[in-house]
């Protein structure tokens, strides 16, 4: 529907003098309506919304890849994107010869570091074992030399001064007895 | 039936690597040098890995799945955690290719066989340098492979070890063939 205008004066020429006239505002027209043409000329507020829509392209979840929130997902339902369903099977011999020499290799190196973990124990403990040994033995030395020692200092009084030992033990021995009578209890007849 | 995947056959690999040495890999060479030579193969059914000739293994596809019981020589199977266990069935397999062996007396071939580990004592003779933990075939003093265990006790320790004192501790024995006669080839 075509617009509705209030015309305020309609006898008023374009050359009238009357500023407000519709006549003298637009073109000159007899006051028919020309029909417009479809699709001459695009409205340019009409592009601007195609192209802001074409902008605005609205992405699902899963377009994005974007994880479910508070979800947990298990290991075995998560599938891998892109990649072939079921289980890959081993049955050339170049692929079980690979798998087999890099066994074989971590292995061989774990047998290695055994082995030689064992030989620097093994190193340790007999090194261990020496000291020890050598320990015992310095014990036992010093034992015995303060055991010689001894004898020996026992040894030398005797042969030293022998007369006044021999003297003392004397004295020891039967100087108290000498001393005191021993007491006697005899039945009365 | 089916062949192992790439995770399975790293398991599998690993569980004889333990038992045997570098000859290992004759295990999968074909058996001669034509282009489409026969060889063995590793297949599993239900849980159960068995080593098997392939145009053997080609055969028994043909057996449903019900009624395959067993094909070539079982050698274990996968535990439900993805472990692998050896059975007393892979024996000769791993004698032929044993790395590390210990011999054992007569009079400690009873006690192994009824499911004992051995003891200083009754081992008659032992590979020497062999580590801690580490897998070894059981022999007869004739050469007759009677099982196979794990070392408790690397050799050099074991030397100091008092006779009563366990130098291997017992895998599998041949005795459970009579033992396990009920769940060994079959549940």
């Amino acid at each position: 529907m075509a617009p509705t205008r209030t015309v305020k004066n309609k006898h008023a020429a374009n050359g009238s003098g009357i500023k407000n006239s519709k006549a003298a505002r637009g073109p000159q027209s007899d006051g028919i309506v020309k029909a417009k043409k479809p699709g001459s000329k695009p409205t340019p507020t009409s592009a601007k919304q195609l192209t802001k829509k074409k902008k605005r392209k609205v992405y699902t979840e899963k377009e994005l890849g974007i994880p479910k929130l508070n979800m947990i997902t298990p290991v075995g339902v998560e599938k891998p994107k892109g990649k072939k369903k079921g289980k890959v099977f081993v049955d050339d011999t170049e692929s079980m010869n690979t798998i087999l020499a890099i066994v074989q290799a971590e292995k061989e190196g774990q047998i290695e570091s055994k082995m030689i973990k064992a030989r620097q124990l093994e190193q340790i403990r007999e090194a261990r074992r020496i000291e020890a040994e050598k320990k015992y033995e310095e014990r036992q030395t010093k034992l015995e030399e303060t055991k010689e020692g001894l004898r020996k200092k026992r040894k030398r009084p005797r042969t030293g001064e022998d007369e006044t030992d021999a003297v003392v033990k004397e004295a020891s021995v039967t100087g108290s007895k000498a001393k005191k009578p021993k007491k006697k209890v005899a039945f009365a007849e | 039936m089916r062949p192992l995947t790439e995770q399975e056959t790293q398991t599998l690999f690993a569980k004889l690597a333990n038992y045997t040495g570098a000859s290992l890999k004759n295990l999968i060479t074909p058996l001669d040098d034509s282009p489409n030579a026969d060889r063995y193969v590793f297949r599993l059914v239900r849980d159960r890995v068995y080593y098997v000739r392939l145009s053997i293994a080609n055969l028994a596809s043909n057996v449903a799945r019900d009624n395959l019981l067993a094909l070539g020589t079982c050698l274990g199977k996968f535990s439900k955690t993805g472990k692998f266990r050896l059975h007393i069935t892979a024996l000769p397999i791993l004698a032929q290719h044993a790395r590390y062996k210990v011999w054992v007396k007569s009079n400690g071939e009873m006690p192994f066989l009824y499911g004992g580990n051995i003891v200083k004592a009754h081992v008659g003779r032992w590979s020497e340098d062999c580590p801690e933990h580490q897998g070894v075939v059981v022999y007869s003093m004739n050469d007759t492979p009677l099982g196979f265990g794990v070392t408790a006790r690397s050799t050099a320790e074991a030397r100091r070890l008092d006779p009563t004192g366990i130098v291997c501790f017992r895998q599998a024995d041949c005795g459970e063939y009579l033992r396990d006669e009920d769940t060994l080839f079959a549940g």
